[in-house]
């Protein structure tokens, strides 16, 4: 049975927002069902005349995300029962993807070697930093 | 999530000014999240590494541009997924979409009520600032108070209802509370948030979901 995506969903696909299963399903039922594109098409045509809906500006500014510290005391088990009960709920729930990207960073930081780490971030720099602009 | 971090307009600010050293430290800062945000979608770690390194050029490109004020991590984020989604159009994961919705759709989009053209809402981008920026800080405003008071099942629930898009029934189920309570807690909302914006004297035309109940 073809799954059935809210509006606020669609949006989140629009955004590239929701979460990588979610993700996958949207593009799965859009291969499969053409007016489902009609419908993102006609989400794209509200934005593009600067309707705003709630549920857009909430997850775009991510109003009620944690921040990195607060992500990190979660990591450490460090909050009181009800927020620790509130950003599992905003990770694993809600499936917030900037704070479950930050989340298993934070996680790498801790598992992964050094080495490979400052071997990335070199190559990120040597193939960018070309492109600053010098005053 | 709040505004831009002194650390981070200070990094920026050195970027603007062509310091290498500030570049290498905004790698350091960020490269972790965007290579998990992106590596989460497509799995692969040597794609995943490129699109970074993508998005981190389309940083630099875009930096005259870059409004300061702007939380640089969200910033970071919108540019990452930019280029996430063109490396999964290219791979052709990601189906192309119409360019309009349709003639058995109702065509172009409409705006349900008042019963108004969409297009025929002509405002400038300053405009669309404003009234983007009256919404953020009407919804700050509540979602700071109630994490404030430990109301905790109220963020929940408008969570659900305004950013899943759940049903009332739906959030009720997964919350343990009624559909009553539910119903009760999203008109608390949509009142208090109509109040904030209202204030402002924007057009009620563009905030469909304030105005239509």
């Amino acid at each position: 049975m073809a799954k059935e995506f809210t509006e606020l969903e669609l949006e989140a696909y629009l955004d590239e927002a929701l979460a990588p299963g979610e993700m996958a399903a949207v593009e799965s039922e859009l291969r499969a069902n053409p007016k489902l594109g009609k419908r993102l098409a006609a989400i794209n045509g509200r934005r593009d005349a600067g309707v705003h809906t709630i549920g857009e500006i909430w997850r775009r500014h991510r109003v009620s995300c944690p921040n990195r510290e607060q992500l990190g005391s979660y990591l450490l088990e460090a909050l009181d029962t009800q927020q620790m009960d509130y950003y599992r709920f905003h990770i694993e729930e809600v499936g917030c993807r900037f704070c479950n990207a930050n989340l298993h960073d934070l996680r790498m930081q801790q598992e992964e070697k050094a080495e490979i780490t400052a071997t990335r971030r070199t190559k990120y720099f040597q193939s960018s930093a070309g492109y600053l602009r010098s005053k | 999530m709040a505004a831009t971090s002194d650390t981070d307009r200070i990094i920026v600010d050195r970027i603007r000014n062509g310091d290498s050293d500030a570049w290498g430290d905004l790698i350091s800062r960020y490269e972790g999240r965007l290579l998990a945000f992106v590596e989460s979608r497509i799995g692969r770690r040597a794609a995943s590494e490129d699109i970074v390194q993508e998005a981190f050029v389309g940083f630099l490109n875009s930096l005259p541009n870059f409004d300061g004020r702007r939380p640089l991590e969200s910033y970071l984020f919108s540019i990452c997924a930019y280029k996430l989604t063109d490396h999964m159009r290219r791979e052709g994961r990601r189906p192309a979409l119409p360019l309009s919705a349709g003639a058995d759709s109702g065509g172009e989009w409409q705006l349900a009520s008042p019963a108004r053209a969409a297009s025929s809402i002509v405002r400038s981008s300053e405009q669309k600032d404003l009234e983007e920026k009256a919404l953020i800080e009407a919804l700050r405003e509540q979602v700071d108070r109630w994490k404030e008071r430990g109301d905790w099942t109220k963020l929940q629930c408008n969570e659900l209802l305004f950013v899943r898009g759940w049903a009332n029934k739906r959030v009720a189920e997964a919350l343990g509370i009624s559909e009553q309570q539910v119903a009760n807690f999203k008109f608390d909302f949509l009142a208090r948030t109509r109040t904030l914006v209202g204030r402002q004297g924007l057009s009620e035309d563009v905030f469909p979901e304030l105005y239509d109940e």
